[in-house]
């Protein structure tokens, strides 16, 4: 091997072709494409002059007016009449709230994460909104409130993502044209119209669904150029931000996070069966992805809930969900300080571990049924009727004389007997083989209050103590009773059941308080009971005291989303304009947003866009499952490169689609239509990805007409349906004429005959 | 031709000459002398081990205690226990005849009926609860129970023959085989009168002949070959009509034959036509041969169950007519105009309903009502229950044309108030996005088209004659086109707390379905008391059994999602590998006695452990593989993947899908996963035992294959010592637990606390810890 050898060797491939087409990736250009190629100013190749996918913004001077254009449309479309109706719409109910709640900073609890909620506040407190207006019903006029600034917040989210999908099809490797008729499918897609133009989630949602989609992109092309490059970490670092602000959008961002998953899941894949790439250069990569997919976005989420808390200090609606211990953090539900020792002849508040519904409670009411005996209930709020004292079971002493000052304080341990006293109607907790009024079913025995003042009680009255477990810092309240450290079951002494509650109202008979039974084969976690307050006449005044302990940040983070997930898991009743993921994409059914007036807003897709979109996801399954068998039978069309990186592009945007789609048909919960918007957003890039296929090998001016055609049939479509996307007046007839399906359910009865009418009402 | 077997023949003496176009392509499992520990000959103690003598011996022990441990006792309890409340009583209806309606299909019910039949039940102890005495009643029980126990025990040697006939060695086999033999949960539910030892027993006779059938694989279409197959078929449709969950057996088998069809689909592989015959065999085989026979069990339901009985109510009015003694065969008429009649709501059962108050002008939330006549929804027969059907068009004075039809447009006359039922676009009282339903006085014109309803028989031809009872039918508001609904929700006092009775903008919501209950004696047609007055007694009508098969089909399917009401013993499924939770079968206060299903505790957590170390395995594997190291020899590895792998399939593909539904669930969900990973587990033994060393070729070989060396799998004195320990210590945590197996002897506290073995397992008649402090 000598070296002139090899310089007089012919470069390969040979001089002049190289700069020109450098990566094999172009093969698949035919001489059309080619031709085109050369002469159009508009594809990448006389862009970048690099090497690789341009990614990111590099994208000609051109292009950027196009893109500048498509962006005043958007913004046409999306803000028109942005203040009509200056009503109530749909769920603004909930999310005008919200904000209203920020704004006057009272605690509240919803499914969501914070970040689109808090942009909407923000917006709403710097257009001056006070958050006195109560979002009360859909329809409802606006008084002082800057709705229009707050609805401009996911307006604007909404045009952003039509650049952003113009940008991700660029870096896709995809030519102008399509970039270009997919933006505009979205510009016109009403759906998307409709819900960015309301104080929802959605479209915040949907934009950082479409940022993540595009900066990760970015960061493949990197990667597949050269790793650890500084715009390589720029772009996983965005990424991993991008990803934490969708999933504090709305939890269904963790879809997306899935999505990304997989891709980095199959690129650590390909790396690990790369025997070039040496175990500690993989380890790097690994923990890079690590570091910026999985920290980063536990971060971002993490620090939006920190500005939550920072923000609702005061005590709202919400309290009721939360722990006493969360509750106690909230200005207005603070608590003295109370003894810490309870011992026999205290007069103590018990209260429910388990469930919000307070304290052990008693009424002088009946029970209706069952024993005709004084109600025991849960009560959640501050009340004497809360007040029960603690007595030796063992000894009998006549309950009204009062305590014996003299003897020594007798702590209550593991196995006490004791009888407790209700002190405003002088009655004792009772229990006996009685089935309860609500839960009649064989484990449960009624639970009463049962007695007459100078009545020593019977042996049904006693309960004997079982001690669950005391606080760690606190050893004694492991051994005896400590008020708020120890967590104890009540047995009854006969029956051998558990003193219990569940989440079961009573009904209207006992003011709809929760159901208190004896429970012989209780739940643990619904059978633990501590004390809140406690009170006893021997204690002196310096006897140690205690108080709750506040949670730190991350309790309070971890029990959020404890609750946000039960409330969630718990949101299963029937909406009437619900639906289930199935009619997703065939459009099926919309929601009716607003009536009033002989106007509507009804969420409904642009069934152009809707439908096509639906038709690629098919025909890509189709088609690739067919590739697939082909393959089985010794063809080979994975060596060719067209198929190759249609495949790549496409089998991206499909694994996308899927992952925002799929996984709804495993929830129970209400879903809407609007829950398919993102996986909406991908389905219209794979189907811009499939025209860039179907037209790539006809010559450009073609392409563009036919692209042309599309668009205007989309718009066409738009415009055929817009009047329910923006509340305009319409007429009967044509909204007869536009229920192109039975199943969408919009009111046609309501609208006037003729126009001019409905402007005069 | 002659050429062609000239060259086969000569390939068996010179594997020189071996060529990819004489032979089918080679299988996986095809690895002769790459790698396998051959130099090793086979221990002699292995060798008597794994004699045909040997192995019968090892069968028959097996069996024999298996008889053993599932019929000791089987007279106790002579009471009714846990389930048996329902599988009792579907049998008496089988041998009384009298249709019933179960989630399950019917097949491991008819076999209880035919056993109950052959030991002399007349069907007239109904089972009404747990804890009912057999002896009293004089009910041939053990003669039921010894069904279940027959097939639980038989399910022992079963395993054992899957194990062997998967290519391991007796000891190994044996070890599955006690895995399941001494498991006190597969011993507690078959010896009761349940499902699910007949749907473990054919799900293993479904596994067994799949292998047999897999191993005939290079004998395509040979006689054996078909035989297998079609047993495979015919085992599954069994399993499959046994009980719901064994439609998993068939989703199990499907993916193995799908792979399997994948493979063949290879191009290097068969030719298409060669696949195409193989798709139709698999088509025959695994689709329409169990197909017939799950129909035929159907089939044999219907035939059975003739008569009128407690299922009749779920099933539509077309299918009660086929039951002799049917309250609609004897009761059902047309209805004509100006008929007097009682509409109630079929899921909720309440009447349509008016009365002369009105509705309240403003409701609690504010909203306006029209402040009309209230129209309710009423529990209670009441004569404020009673309609007119009303014509909208020229009737003539007699005859047919006065039956009212599907589709007609009708009035409908609230007797007692003179006024017309009607509906507008006023929201109801509890639903604001519904319409409210109201009533209008009668000779007020003014309101005539919103009294205009139209007559929707549900599933109707055109023309179709409505009936009492049977018609079912949607009662649609003709200009709004809402659907007269009601749901259980009560209005507020001002109702008298009856039922809300609105519109439903969804025209043709499924609930929204009406019939009319009884035509009243009615002043304005006469001819009433002679219709009913004598009809003769009519013969049950005939249905197509595919229509009746698809009803019940459906009925079942719905039913089973909706079994969601929560039960003190319901666990889920992520507690049960780990026996986390077991369910209290029957009690006995006086003597302490209990049955409580719960496993073997080694038994179980050997097996996960076992399911663990194979995942842990195969993922090494592929990660050492994907860095070009190859640790598992190649052979093992193909015996891993194929066979183990299929148990895992077994294993996941019955237990994974519980995690889906929202149903009761019991740890007895787990059982059949339960019996694919004893299989696992044996696998895995003899994985880490083997050294390497397997038995090899164990499928038939082919008209066209040379033969191969055979190897053998050596597990020396390893493998016995093993199996030794494993014995002991599951017999002893067996005999250990008996006592809440068998519900005897009883236990004084102190021994149930010393049972308790896990905290989470609820038994009954505990000792109280804390009394003494």
């Amino acid at each position: 091997m000598n070296p002139t050898v090899r310089s007089r060797r012919p470069a390969s491939p040979p001089l002049g072709f190289a700069p020109r087409y450098p990566h094999v990736r172009e093969d698949h250009l035919d001489a059309d494409a080619r031709r085109a190629a050369a002469s159009k100013g508009l594809t990448r190749r006389d862009i970048g002059r690099k090497d690789y996918p341009p990614g990111g913004l590099n994208i000609a001077s051109a292009e950027w007016k196009v893109l500048f254009i498509i962006v005043i449309v958007a913004v046409l479309v999306r803000m028109f009449r942005l203040p009509q109706p200056n009503s109530v719409v749909f769920d603004e109910v909930h999310f005008g709230k919200f904000a209203s709640k920020y704004i006057k900073s009272q605690y509240f609890v919803d499914v969501h994460p914070p970040l689109a909620k808090l942009l909407i506040a923000f917006a709403g407190f710097i257009f001056g909104y006070d958050g006195n207006f109560d979002f009360k019903d859909i329809a409802k006029p606006y008084e002082n409130v800057p709705y229009v600034a707050m609805r401009m917040l996911p307006a604007l989210m909404g045009v952003a993502t039509i650049p952003i999908a113009y940008l991700t099809l660029r870096a896709l490797e995809c030519r102008a044209t399509t970039a270009v008729l997919a933006s505009l499918f979205l510009t016109f897609e009403n759906g998307l119209v409709t819900q960015s133009r309301h104080i929802l989630l959605d479209s915040p949602l949907v934009f950082f669904t479409a940022l993540t989609t595009f900066v990760w992109t970015c960061f493949c092309n990197e990667d597949s150029h050269e790793p650890f490059t500084e715009s390589w970490w720029t772009w996983l670092t965005l990424s991993g931000l991008s990803l934490g602000a969708v999933v504090s959008c709305k939890w269904v961002g963790l879809f997306t996070i899935a999505t990304v998953g997989v891709g980095t899941l199959k690129q650590l894949w390909l790396l690990l069966g790369d025997l070039r790439v040496s175990p500690r250069l993989w380890m790097k990569h690994f923990l890079a992805r690590a570091l910026c997919l999985i920290i980063i976005p536990i971060v971002f989420y993490m620090s939006m809930f920190g500005i939550h808390f920072l923000i609702l200090t005061n005590s709202g609606d919400g309290d009721g969900f939360m722990s006493s211990e969360f509750q106690h953090t909230l200005r207005g539900k603070g608590m003295a300080d109370t003894y810490a020792d309870v011992a026999i002849g205290s007069t103590v508040a018990i209260r429910h571990v388990n469930t919000q519904g307070g304290y052990l409670h008693s009424h002088p009411h009946n029970y209706p049924g069952g024993s005709n005996q004084q109600q025991v209930t849960l009560y959640p709020h501050l009340d004497s009727n809360n007040d029960w004292r603690i007595i030796n079971a063992t000894s009998e002493v006549d309950p009204d004389s009062d305590i014996d000052f003299d003897e020594p304080l007798t702590y209550i341990t593991a196995g006490t007997r004791l009888k407790f006293r209700h002190i405003s109607t002088q009655k004792y907790l009772h229990s006996h083989e009685i089935r309860p009024p609500v839960s009649d079913v064989d484990f449960q025995n009624e639970v009463s209050a049962y007695g007459m003042p100078h009545f020593v009680g019977d042996a049904n009255d006693d309960w004997i103590v079982e001690i669950e477990k005391g606080d760690k810092r606190d050893k004694e309240s492991g051994k005896r009773l400590r008020t708020l450290r120890t967590h104890f079951k009540l047995r009854h002494a006969l029956t051998g059941c558990y003193l219990f509650s569940h989440k079961v109202k009573l009904p209207e008979w006992g003011y709809e308080q929760q159901e208190v039974t004896c429970n012989k084969n209780a739940v643990r976690d619904n059978s633990l009971w501590y004390i809140e307050t406690n009170w006893h006449p021997d204690l002196p005044a310096d006897a140690p005291k205690v108080n709750y302990r506040l949670p730190g940040f991350l309790g309070k983070f971890l029990e959020l989303q404890q609750v946000m997930w039960n409330t969630n898991a718990g949101l299963t009743d029937r909406h009437t304009y619900d639906s289930r993921p199935d009619s997703w994409p065939r459009l099926r059914r919309g929601i009716n947003f607003w009536v009033r007036d002989h106007r509507q807003i009804y969420l409904i897709g642009n069934p152009t866009v809707w439908w096509l979109s639906t038709f690629a996801v098919v025909a890509y399954a189709a088609v690739r499952g067919f590739l697939i068998l082909r393959a089985k039978r010794g063809f080979r069309d994975f060596e060719n490169t067209k198929v190759v990186k249609y495949d790549t592009l496409c089998g991206f945007l499909f694994v996308g689609w899927a992952l925002h789609y799929f996984p709804f048909f495993l929830m129970g919960r209400q879903l809407f239509l609007h829950h398919y918007f993102p996986a909406l957003y991908f389905a219209v890039l794979l189907c811009s990805g499939v025209f860039d296929l179907v037209t790539s090998s006809l010559r450009p001016r073609i392409r563009l007409q036919i692209a042309a055609i599309l668009i205007i049939i989309a718009v066409w479509n738009f415009s055929y349906l817009s009047p329910i996307a923006y509340g305009s007046p319409w007429t009967k007839a044509k909204c007869n004429s536009a229920r192109w399906l039975k199943t969408w359910d919009f009111n046609c009865n309501d609208f006037l005959d003729d126009v001019s009418s409905t402007c005069t009402s | 031709m002659a050429s062609q077997s000239q060259l086969r023949g000569r390939k068996g003496k010179g594997p020189a000459l071996s060529g990819p176009s004489l032979e089918p392509y080679e299988e996986e499992d095809d690895h002769a002398g790459s790698g396998v520990n051959q130099s090793r000959r086979q221990s002699s103690l292995e060798r008597t081990l794994n004699s045909d003598k040997a192995s019968i011996a090892i069968v028959g022990v097996l069996t024999a205690l298996a008889f053993i441990t599932r019929f000791y006792k089987i007279n106790h309890p002579d009471q009714v226990v846990f389930d048996e409340v329902h599988f009792g009583k579907f049998a008496a209806h089988y041998i009384q005849r009298e249709y019933y309606f179960d989630v399950h299909p019917p097949f491991a019910k008819l076999l209880f009926g035919l056993a109950g039949w052959f030991v002399g039940f007349d069907g007239h102890f109904q089972f009404e609860n747990i804890g009912d005495s057999y002896t009293t009643a004089h009910v041939p029980y053990v003669g039921m129970r010894a069904l279940p126990a027959i097939l639980g025990s038989l399910t022992v040697p079963i395993v054992y023959a899957i194990m062997k006939e998967s290519g391991y060695s007796s000891v190994v086999s044996a070890f599955s085989a006690i895995l399941i033999l001494f498991d006190n949960a597969h011993v507690a539910q078959s010896r009761l009168i349940l499902l699910d030892a007949t749907l473990i027993f054919f799900m293993c006779l479904t596994i067994y002949s799949y292998i047999r059938f897999r191993k005939y694989r290079f004998k395509e279409f040979s006689q054996e070959w078909w035989g297998w197959m079609i047993a495979t078929g015919v085992f599954m449709a069994c399993t499959w009509a046994s009980k719901v969950n064994g439609i998993l057996t068939v989703v199990c088998i499907g993916c193995a034959v799908l792979v399997d069809l994948w493979d063949l689909l290879d191009y290097r592989k068969s030719s298409m036509e060669r696949f195409r015959n193989h798709f139709f065999a698999r088509a025959v085989g695994f689709i329409l041969v169990p197909l017939i026979v799950y129909l035929s069990f159907f089939w044999m339901h219907f035939a059975v169950l003739t008569n009128s009985g407690p299922g009749d109510s779920f099933m539509s009015p077309a299918f009660q007519e086929t039951l002799r003694g049917n309250e609609l065969l004897l009761n059902s008429q047309e209805i004509r105009y100006f008929d007097t009649v009682t509409i109630k709501h079929k899921n909720t059962k309440v009447f349509l309903h008016s009365h002369e108050d009105r509705y309240p002008l403003k409701y609690e939330d504010g909203r306006i009502s029209s402040q009309g006549q209230q129209v309710t929804g009423y529990g209670h027969p009441d004569s404020n229950n009673h309609w007119q059907i009303i014509p909208t068009k020229a009737l003539p004075e007699t005859g047919r044309a006065r039956v009212v039809r599907h589709d007609d447009i009708v009035q409908l006359l609230h007797v007692n108030t003179e006024s017309y039922l009607l509906t507008h676009d006023v929201a109801s009282p509890l639903m604001p996005t519904n319409q409210e339903f109201t009533a209008w006085p009668k000779d007020d014109l003014s309101r005539y088209n919103d009294t205009l309803f139209q007559l929707h028989l549900v599933d109707a031809h055109e023309g179709e004659a409505w009936k009492s009872k049977s018609g079912h039918f949607r009662l649609v508001h003709v200009p709004t086109k809402v659907s007269m609904w009601t749901y259980q929700n009560q209005l507020p006092d001002w109702a008298f707390k009856q039922q809300e009775i609105n519109g439903n903008k969804n025209a043709a919501e499924k609930t929204a379905t009406w019939y009319v209950d009884e035509i009243v004696d009615s002043e304005s047609d006469p001819s009433l008391p002679d219709r009913t007055g004598d009809t003769p007694p009519q013969e049950p009508k005939k249905m197509n059994f595919f229509k009746k098969f698809a009803e019940l089909q459906i009925l079942m399917l719905q039913h089973n999602a909706g079994l969601t009401a929560s039960h003190p013993y319901a666990s889920s499924p992520i507690n049960w590998p780990f026996l986390l939770s077991g369910i209290s079968f029957w009690t006995n206060a006086d003597e302490q006695k209990q049955i409580y299903l719960i496993g073997n505790i080694v038994s179980w957590w050997t097996c996960v452990t076992a399911i663990a170390v194979f995942i842990g395995i195969i993922g090494a594997d592929l990660l050492a593989r994907r860095r070009n190291i190859e640790p598992i020899p190649d052979p093992v590895r193909n015996r891993l993947w194929n066979n183990t792998g299929f148990f895992i399939l077994v294993w996941a593909v019955h237990y994974f899908p519980f995690f889906l539904m929202s149903r009761q669930l019991f740890i007895h969900h787990y059982l059949p996963s339960h019996v694919a990973s004893a299989l696992v587990a044996g696998s895995v033994l003899h994985y880490i035992l083997s050294d390497d060393t397997l038995n090899y070729p164990i499928s038939v070989r082919g008209d066209t294959m040379r033969p191969k060396r055979q190897t053998y799998a050596d597990l020396g004195m390893r493998g016995p010592i093993a199996l030794l320990g494993f014995t002991f210590s599951l017999l002893f945590f067996y005999i250990y637990i008996a006592p809440l197996t068998y519900g005897t002897p009883g236990l004084d506290g102190n021994q149930v606390n010393a049972r308790r073995l896990l905290s989470t397992w609820t038994l009954h008649f505990a000792a109280k810890v804390t009394d003494g402090a």
